[in-house]
This record gives structure tokens, sequence and C-alpha cells, in this order.
């Protein structure tokens, strides 16, 4: 397997630029999540990957070719796209088969592999209908089945999921994580729902506006984010964000915001920063309804509670700042509806600088692997 | 001069009344006020209504100013009704009016004596015999002058139902050769099939345009029909009437001309002109423009076509090819020695009017009718309106020098103000010699100086088991004719193998019926 | 039967039933029908005008078809005129002119399907294998040039272009060493030339459907053959073409239906006498003997069967269509 290595990669539409020099190293048989929101650039840095885009500047490659001038036929890439782009007037069968078909395959050689994967993916009792005849998550089978056929060194998915109803997208989900574990080959996997993002990467790749914002594992996005994008982006549902002001406690420092004192952790850069203004991020899972030793109490106002089943979304505001809690239920609700406040401990809390809406403090930025 | 025997006075006067005394009468009488009223019609204005389609214009104008004179003299208004005025195609319009089923007091316009003599005995339209005996002396004394006409205007049942227009004047089409050639190699004027011959081989070879290049066209035509009007040098006919292909008579029996021994001999040696190059390789396709084309590019050399517009090349192509010489000549002898000019005008027109079952003032339209044959309404219906279009100059019209001049040619203006169009009307042809150029008049001239017209078949009104008959075989037999006729000249048949099997074909498609129905209905109509 | 009375309701008393179930449905049915135009009038209003055009100017002339079995007087009008049942189409199939017209109409026809159907679809995919937009957009214009074209012009053309003496087709000819030939009189050419003259006016214009067909093919199709490694060949034979297949086999029902609509003004325009051997189709036999002949009736029997022949044919293209490749008119 090989890996992919983007150095400094633009791309440019005549004078505009949508992509401003990526650099990314994705190590062989990883799967890179490239996640954003729309117009991200996330796209069309596949696209480049895949060489259906041209590079406008940088060094694109695959192994340890470079991939700038060479024929997408000739990467050995292969790509799974959003509407599949499956053959209507081709049975299942034959639109696995295209791509070797294409490359004079050996008959014999295509029946065998086209059947190997079908019996991968579970498509073998179809492989005679045509994609109008089959469901959302069978023509996205089959979208798969056409990649995994070539046996190519990497695998670039766009958007593979996003046709498919919320369901079916867990499913498929499960399945192209099983898909990668099974065999192993170098996967991009471009999308706009974190959702996916977590559950699928080994590493993601947050990008805002044709630049890598953080670059990390899930879990290191999740509890590390470097600024207040990402902190907002990952994580369902997302960080609460407030503005606060910098106070000095009897333990350390403390934010204020709305009348409330909320206890901070103890960094350097907050020592002497009696009056800075930062924004202060919380999730709502480490939101406690339960008072705990060391934690602040923060009180709040309830709104409305969205019950999940063993979870409840909470949300309530600080003064005039809505702030989402997440509570287990223990079965019932009631208890819920008499909630008054919040309590979270300061090493929770994460501290934005105001203006930049970097972190604060030790989080680790994101490094390349 | 003795066509003019027609007068207001009525029958009495005019038997009596020498043609002197009649232009004497009328410029004497052609005071204001009182020639204002002598024609009057009705003392209230009356309004006809009128459905009057023709190529230049599908319907009838008020403002014409030959409508509005008209109107003066005989207090009668025609009002436009035409049904199709928008398809240029006359059988449409007619169609149309007579499916709507409600029809106006006049019918007129362009070819309309095929319908009016179909439904006119279904009723559609009154016979016209009686009420033109009792009101109208001028159209009796032409029909009483030109009886073959009235047998040809007639329907199967004996009546009329129209007032036709009457052209005036003889010659149509004549022969044109190019004289400046002869001269340039020396040659007479053919006189004979034989002497044609040679001077269409001497076009062919002898490079009379001096380009040093054999690149003349002995004959050409601009309508490929005409070609087969060169059967008469043999004896054989193309048509009977100015319709093409159409029966001739032949000693009171109607017969068809592509089935007769001048026609196969005829098509014979056309063939081998044909096939020798000296008629134009192209003369099926070439169109309208061959004349206009050949003749300005100096490679025609002889053709047959209308006398006044063909003569005119003299004059608009002298600068082009200098000593352009286009002269009419006479048709060569053929080879029994005779000499015939087939085509010639008609004498009458299937165009003209009729007056409708709805007409409800029969009498005042007859008489309305009347009056275009009266000499006022026939100087207005060639001239146009006095002293606007024409003046008299010692009793005869004369155009006026703005008509002369102008940039339209004379009988387009006509149009516009409502003269010579096909209303029933006795042309008058010195209408036409005016405008006629010097060439042309001399080719005229010299025409008339030769008996060279023969009868013409004025056509027959065919009952209704004569006309199924008709229908049911003739298109065909005509496909058929046309077909082997062309066959014949391109040289992809052979008409002297293949004339037997042709004249068995004729007669398995039913030319023995259609010859039948068609004497039978020409002895009811022209014997009686 | 006795016991099977106190069984069960009888027969009558079921039929009774029945009906009166029968009978409220149909009020039932009859009621929600009312509701319905009560709720949805406005729409039924948009469609009155399209309704009123079918009834107007197709359905009420079928009315005229009559005449094809009457012989047909205008002015005694179609109802005034007598019945004569099948005379007229005996006389048209006794007539070698008709047969041979028939004859001619379904060579030209299958000539013309055969050519100058592939022909717009061919251009369409060379247009759209064209990158410079300038260059593909002056060479679509020129080529949907002569449709503008009427058919006159068109006629006059084709004459001149093949004229002996002055046609380029002759000229070319004799730089070749080849002697000219009078290609309009020849009963042998007159088919390719009408047929040829056809798909030069017709096919850019036809191409345009084509063009869209292609523009509506799912871009990532082609991508996704471009990452499987299909050249711009393969693309067009392995993507385009059988992506615009349902279009191209709808245009095929509808040509079929238009099969023996030969485009007769042409043909009068274009042929002789010496050329009716290959070129007189029903439509110019029409002309000849029915219009110019005045003898509606007898066109009418002509168009009727023409009609009749051309229904049958796009009927038997759908139902093969519909089964073969499940596209379909209806």
């Amino acid at each position: 397997m090989s890996g992919v290595s983007l150095e400094r990669i633009v791309k440019r539409y005549g004078a505009l630029e949508v992509v401003h020099g990526i650099d990314l190293e994705i190590a062989p048989k990883e799967f890179v999540v490239l996640v954003g929101p729309s117009g991200c650039g996330k796209s069309t840095t596949l696209r480049m990957i895949a060489g259906l885009e041209e590079i406008s500047g940088g060094t694109c490659r695959i192994g340890d070719r470079v991939v700038n001038r060479v024929a997408p036929k000739d990467r050995d890439v292969a790509m799974v796209f959003q509407n599949y782009a499956l053959y209507p007037h081709l049975s299942v069968a034959d639109n696995i088969a295209f791509g070797l078909r294409i490359r004079r395959t050996p008959k014999a050689e295509i029946a065998s592999s086209v059947e190997e994967v079908a019996g991968i993916l579970g498509l073998t009792p179809y492989l005679d209908r045509r994609p109008a005849d089959l469901s959302g998550g069978q023509r996205q089978r089959v979208a798969m089945g056409r990649a995994i056929v070539r046996h190519p060194e990497v695998f670039l998915f766009d958007e593979p999921l996003s046709n498919l109803d919320a369901k079916l997208r867990t499913q498929m989900r499960a399945e192209i994580k099983r898909l990668h574990k099974r065999l192993g080959v170098t996967s991009v996997y471009v999308t706009h729902d974190q959702v996916e993002a977590m559950t699928l990467a080994d590493r993601i790749v947050v990008m805002r506006d044709g630049r890598i914002e953080q670059i990390g594992t899930p879990m290191e996005l999740f509890n590390d984010p470097v600024n207040t994008f990402v902190a907002g982006f990952i994580g369902s549902p997302p960080m609460n964000q407030f503005e606060a002001v910098v106070e000095a406690g009897e333990r350390g420092p403390v934010a204020v915001a709305n009348g409330a004192r909320i206890a901070l952790p103890a960094l350097e850069s907050l020592r002497h920063a009696q009056g800075r203004k930062v924004i202060i991020g919380i999730r709502p899972e480490h939101a406690s309804i339960e008072p705990m030793p060391g934690a602040s109490t923060v009180p709040v106002e309830l709104d409305l509670i969205e019950t999940l089943g063993s979870e409840a979304l909470l949300h309530s505001s600080i003064g005039e700042v809505p702030f989402v809690i997440k509570a287990e239920t223990g079965g019932d609700t009631a208890h819920l509806a008499r909630v008054e406040a919040f309590h979270v401990a300061p090493e929770r809390i994460k501290v934005f600088d105001h203006d930049t809406g970097r972190v604060l403090g030790a989080a680790r930025m994101g490094v390349a692997a | 001069m003795t066509r003019k025997n027609t007068t207001r006075f009525g029958r009495e006067t005019m038997r009596k009344s020498t043609l002197s005394a009649a232009f004497l009468a009328t410029t004497m009488l052609a005071q204001p006020g009182f020639a204002d009223e002598h024609l009057r019609i009705v003392e209230e204005p009356l309004e006809l209504t009128v459905h009057f389609h023709w190529p230049r214009n599908q319907g009838y104008e008020e403002d014409y100013p030959v409508e509005q004179a008209a109107r003066e003299m005989t207090g009668i208004h025609l009002k436009d009704a035409t049904a199709g005025r928008n398809t240029p195609d006359h059988n449409e319009a007619m169609n149309l009016l007579l499916a709507q089923g409600d029809l106006p007091d006049i019918v007129g316009g362009n070819r309309i004596k095929d319908p009016v003599n179909q439904y006119g005995p279904e009723g559609a339209f009154l016979p016209l015999g009686d009420l033109i005996a009792e009101h109208a002396p001028n159209i009796q004394a032409v029909l009483d002058a030109k009886p073959e006409l009235r047998d040809a205007m007639a329907s199967w049942d004996g009546n009329i139902y129209y007032v036709p227009y009457l052209p005036d004047g003889e010659f149509g089409r004549a022969w044109f050769v190019r004289q400046d050639w002869l001269d340039a190699l020396g040659l007479e004027r053919p006189d004979t099939v034989e002497d044609l011959y040679q001077v269409l081989v001497a076009f062919r070879d002898q490079d009379p345009n001096g380009n040093g290049e054999q690149d003349e066209i002995p004959i050409f035509l601009r309508h490929w029909e005409e070609l087969i009007r060169f059967v008469t040098l043999w004896d054989g006919r193309s048509t009977g009437s100015d319709t093409y292909h159409d029966f001739y008579v032949d000693n009171g029996e109607v017969k068809h001309p592509y089935a007769t021994e001048g026609y196969r001999e005829g098509i014979k040696n056309i063939a081998k002109w044909y096939e020798e190059g000296l008629i134009d390789p192209e003369v099926f396709t070439r169109g309208t423009s061959a004349r206009e084309y050949l003749l300005s590019e100096n490679l025609g050399g002889i053709t047959h076509d209308w006398f006044a517009s063909t003569a005119g090349y003299n004059e608009s192509l002298q600068e082009k090819v200098p000593g352009f010489d286009f002269a009419p000549m006479l048709p060569p002898e053929s080879i029994s020695g005779t000499r015939i000019e087939e085509h010639r005008r008609t004498p009458l027109k299937p165009d003209g009017w009729a007056i409708s079952y709805a007409n409800e003032n029969p009498v005042e339209t007859i008489k309305y009718f009347d009056f275009w044959f009266t000499e006022e309404g026939r100087r207005l219906s060639n001239f146009g309106v006095e002293g606007e279009h024409y003046e008299l100059v010692d009793g005869e019209p004369v155009f006026t020098d703005a008509v002369l001049t102008a940039d339209q040619p004379v009988n387009s203006q006509m149009w516009e103000i409502g003269a010579g169009i096909p209303r029933g009307y006795y042309m008058d042809y010195a209408y036409e010699l005016q405008w006629t150029s010097d060439a042309a008049r001399e080719g005229i001239e010299l025409y008339e100086q030769n008996d060279l017209l023969i009868d013409q078949f004025l056509g027959v009104s065919l009952n209704e088991e004569e006309q199924a008959v008709y229908d049911r075989y003739w298109p065909s037999i005509q496909t058929y004719m046309l077909e082997r006729q062309q066959a014949w000249i391109l040289g992809t048949g052979d008409i002297e193998a293949d004339w037997d099997e042709y004249m068995a074909q004729l007669d398995k498609r039913g030319l023995s019926d259609v010859l039948e129905v068609m004497n039978s209905a020409y002895e009811r109509q022209y014997d009686s | 039967m006795s016991q099977q009375e106190h069984i069960g309701p009888s027969t009558e008393e079921l039929v009774v039933e029945a009906r009166e179930a029968l009978r409220d449905r149909t009020r039932r049915r009859a009621a929600r029908l009312g509701d319905h135009f009560k709720r949805e009038w406005q729409i039924y209003v948009l469609l009155l005008p399209t309704i009123l055009w079918f009834a107007l100017f197709l359905y009420k002339p079928m009315y005229g078809l009559q005449i094809a079995f009457k012989d047909y007087s205008i002015f005694r009008g179609i109802d005034g005129s007598p019945w004569i049942g099948f005379e007229h189409f005996r006389t048209l199939f006794e007539n070698d002119q008709f047969l041979r017209a028939i004859r001619n109409t379904v060579i030209i026809s299958f000539f013309t399907l055969l050519f100058g159907f592939p022909a717009p679809i061919i251009l369409a995919l060379m247009f759209n294998e064209i990158l410079n937009q300038t260059y593909k957009r002056a060479a679509q214009t020129i080529v949907y040039l002569p449709h503008f074209i009427s058919t006159v012009i068109i006629a006059g053309i084709v004459i001149t272009a093949f004229s002996p003496s002055a046609g380029i087709v002759n000229t070319v000819l004799e730089w070749l060493g080849m002697d000219p030939v009078y290609f309009l009189t020849k009963p042998e050419w007159f088919r390719p030339i009408f047929i040829g003259s056809g798909i030069w006016q017709e096919a850019g214009f036809q191409s345009i459907v084509y063009l869209a067909a292609i523009a509506g093919v799912n871009p990532s199709l082609y991508e996704s053959a471009v990452v499987d490694g299909a050249s711009r060949w393969q693309m067009v034979w392995k993507v385009t073409l059988p992506s615009i297949l349902p279009t191209i086999i709808i245009m095929l029902i509808i040509r079929i239906g238009n099969l023996l609509e030969v485009g007769f003004e042409l043909i009068i325009l274009l042929y002789q006498p010496a050329t009716y051997e290959t070129a007189d189709v029903i439509n110019t036999f029409i002309y000849r003997q029915g219009l110019q002949q005045g003898q509606y009736d007898l066109a009418a029997a002509a168009g009727l069967f023409n009609a009749v022949v051309a229904f049958v044919l796009v009927m038997t293209a759908n139902t093969i269509s519909k089964r073969v490749s499940r596209t379909s008119l209806w």
C-alpha cells in the first residue's frame, strides 16, 4: 500500500484561489477523513488527488511517485462518488466490472473478481439487476464494489453517504469501517458530517476556507480542539461557547459571564490575565447536573428538555447565552425539570482567545503523523 | 377594329350603326352630367358582395380607382367578401368558399370556370343565358359574334354560369433566333426542319459567340414542356390549348397528342437532337432562369417564348453582349411543309365572374356585368380612369406619359388600380400594344402576315359520370405519358422499341374510355 | 334449493344487495369526483385551452375523414355526399402507380431512417467533443442554418449543386476525370440525393435534442469513467451513448410514427417525370391525383391509408421498445 503526500497544494480557478497550500501526509493503510463546511476545499483537494482537477501548485505524491501530471487512470486510485455514478444501462455485475473491462482484464479474471467483491459486499443476489432496481444502500455498495474490484492503492470517497437516510448511513458507515479493516487500503474520505468523520477516521483533517485548521485523531480533536472553529465543528451537540472576562479567584483564575463565576484551569497564560476577554468552551457532556467536589456551580434557566432515551439534552441559558447540558436520564426525566444549575470541573473547561479564537494553554497543536 | 362593335345603345342600334358612328356618339355623349347618368343601373346605391381571388391580390379592394369610377357610373358598389385571403392558391380559396356554403352575391377571380360549371348545375350558381339575353345586350353581342366561345363557356347541362375574361390579341409565344450568330456564321434563318438542324449543329460546333469554347447551347427553354412543342416540326402536337399536355381536336374528334404518330416521330427526333447536344442538356431542371442566364452569358441560340418579354432582352442586354440581336423568326416548315405556331393566346380565359344562388339582385348584377362590356366599361377595365391613367386621343385611349414611363410595368400598374384584373371583361389589345417593344411588334406583324394559327381546344364541361371516368383514369395516364416522354428524350428508353408497348399501356390504363367521355362531352357542347 | 334459501340470502337478495352496493359506490365516487373538481377547479381551467385546442384542431377535423368513404362534393358538403364504401380504396389499390408510390414511400422512408436517424446523433456526439466554446458555437450555428431555409431555396441549391454544367458535384467529378452526370433525371440517383439533402438540411437542427440529452448526463459518470481509465472514445461509446439511449429511442419511435410522412414538398420540387419511378411517394401521388385534380375524397382515402400504416408502425415500434429497452412513449 502507498501513502499519499500533499505538499503545499494550491488550487486556483483563474485569479480565485480556493485551496491555499495544503500540507498533508497520509500513511499507508491510514483512513483519513477531510471534514469541513461546504466550500472549504475538501472535495477539491480530493479531486486533485484523483486527478479530476488539475493541481495549480505544490506537489502530490502517491507512494513515491509525483502524480501532478499523471492521468487519473494511471494513478492507481479508485473513487466513490456522492451520487454513486452507476451506469443505469448496466447490470450490477457489469457496473462492477466496468473498470476491469476498460483495462482489458481477461474475462475469467473479471468474473472471479466480481464474484469475490459481490461476496464481500453482499451483492451476490443482485448481480443481474439494474441500478434502478436497487435500494440506495445497495447502490452505494455497488459503487464501492466498483472501487474495490480494481485493488487500487488508494480509495477516494467523495461524500458517499450523503444521499442515504440516517439509518442507512449509520449502517453503511459501519460497513465502510469494516471493509477498511479487512482490505487495509489507504483511504481519503470527504464528508461534511462530523459524526462520519469521528466514527470512520484514523485521523481527521478539519478544513475551512481552503486551509487546514487541525489534523488529529478523533479523540485529539474532541479533547483538544485548537480553536473555536474545530471545537464547534467536532462533537455533537457542539461545545458550548460564550464570552467571559477573566478575574483572579481565590484558588486561581475565574471567568465571569452574566454574573456566573466559573473556575478556570490554572493555565500559565491566565495567571496575570485579569480583565482579559476570553471565550469559554464547555462540552455538554462535561456540564454535570450533580454537584462535584472542586467544580464551579453555574445557575441556568431551563428552556426545553430534549429526551434521547438514556440521555437528554437540556436547552438552557446563562442569562442571555444559550447553553446545552447533556445529562443521564436514569430512565426518568422528571428530576431534570428541576435543574437550576450545572457543575463543571475547571480541567474540563477550554479557554480561547477572544480575538483569534485560538485555544489558550497546553492544548497541543495538531502534528502531522 | 370590328371587334369594337359594342355600344351602350343596345342591340337595335348596334346592328345599324357603323363603328365610326358609335365612336362619334361616344365622344359626343361623353359629357359631364349626362355621361355619368346614362350607365346608371340603380338610383339608390346598391351593395353587392364579391369573392374575388386572383394571383396578385387575394381580394377586391374597394378603393381601386377603377371601382370608384364604376360606382359613380353604375351606382353599384362591390364589397369584398373573398374567402381564403391568406392563401395564394385559388383552388383552395374556392373550396373554402363553397364549403362554408354562405356564398356572396358574386363569385369571381382566377380559374372559376371549372368550379362554376361543376357546382352551377348543382344549384350554387345562376344560369346566365336568359339574364344575358334580356338584360345584357353588350355581352350578348360578343356571344353572338363568337358562338364558339359560348359553347366553350357552357357547362355540361348547356347553361353558361359565368361571364368570362376574354383576352384579345392572338400571338403569345414565338420562335426566336440569335440573328447576330447567324450573321457571324454566314447562315440564313432556318426555314425547314433540315435548315434548323444545320443551324443548330453550326451553333454547337462553330463557336458563334466567339469565346473559343464549345459552350453554346443551341436550343434552350424556360419551361421544358416547350421542348415537346418541337414535335410540331414532325407534324405532331404537344397540346390543343394554352395548358400543357392538353387534348386537341382533329377533324371534330378529341384526341390526345401523345398518342399519335406525329408525336412518335417528333419525340424520336427530339431525343436524337438531345443526344447530339443540340438541346440544353439541363432543359428539365434549369427552370425559369434559363432565358435570363443563357442570354446574358451569350450561350443560348434558339428558344420558343413570349414575344414581348423575350424581345425585351434586345434592349436590356445591349451593353453586356455587344451586337446582341435576338430576332423573332417564323416557325420552320414541318416535314410535310406546313408551318404552324401551336401556341396562341386563348380567346377565352377560365377567369371571370358568376352570380351565386344567394344573390337577390340578379338583374342588377347582370346589368352590372354588362357595364364592363360597354365602351366606357371596357376602357375602364383596360386603361383605368380617364384623365388619370389615359387620355382619349382621336377617340382612342392612350396611356398618359406618367403610366408609360413609370418604373413599374404597365400591367402591374393597372393591377394596382383595379384594371386588367380577372373580372368578366373584354381585353383590348391596344392596351398592350402601347407598351410592346418595336422588336416584338415587328415579330407580331411577321406572324400576322402568315397564316400560322390553328384552332384551339377550349375545353369541355364533363357531367358527373364523365367526370368520374376522367378522374379515375386520366391522372395515371398522364403520369405514365410524361414518364415515358422524359425517358425517351433522356435516352433511357427507345421510343421506336417501346411504342407498341406504350400504346398498349395507354389502352390498359383507360385512354379509350377517357377519349370516349371527352368526345361525348365535346359533341354535346359544340355541336348543338 | 329450499334448504339453501333458509341458510343464506336468496340469489335475488344478493343481486339487489350487489346493485345497491354498486349504486352506493357510484354515488360515493361521483360525490368524490365532485369534491375533487370543487377543490382542484383551477387546474382544470388551466387544462381547458389545451383540451379545446385538441378538440378543435385535431378531433373535429377527423369528422372530415369520412369523405374517404363518400362520393364527396364540396358544395353538397360532407353530410350531403353519398356513401360509397371502400370504392376509393379499391380504385387506389387497382392503380399500379399508387402501389409504386407505396413502395417508394417505404424505401425512401427506410433509407431516410437508416441514414438520417443516426446522423444528428453522430453530429451531437462530435459537437460534444469540441472543447473550444467559440468554435463549437460557430460550428453549431452553421449546421443549424439549413433548417431555417425554405424548402424552395433548398431545392434550388440542390438543383444547382447537381447541375451537369455548373454544379459543384459534377465539377468535382470532372476533376477526377469522370463524365458529368445529369443526376436529377436519373431514377437511380434520386433517392440518394433526396435523402442526402434531407440530412444536410435537418441533421444539425435535430442534433439539438441530443445535445440537450448529453448535457443532462451526470458528470460524475464521466469522472468515474476517467478514474476507471476510459479513453474519450470509450466514454462516448460506454457512457454518453447508453446515457442518451432513452432519448434516442423516444426520437426513434416518433420518427417511425412519421416514417411515411416523406417531406413531399422537396420531392415535388426535385422530381421529374423521368424520376417518378423512384421518387413518386404517396404524398406526391395524392398531390397530383387528388389535390391538383380536385379529387378530395380519393386523396382522403390515400391519406387515411397512410395514417393507418403510420399508426400501426408507431404502435409496433413502441411495443417492441417497451419490451426490449423499457423506454416507450406511453
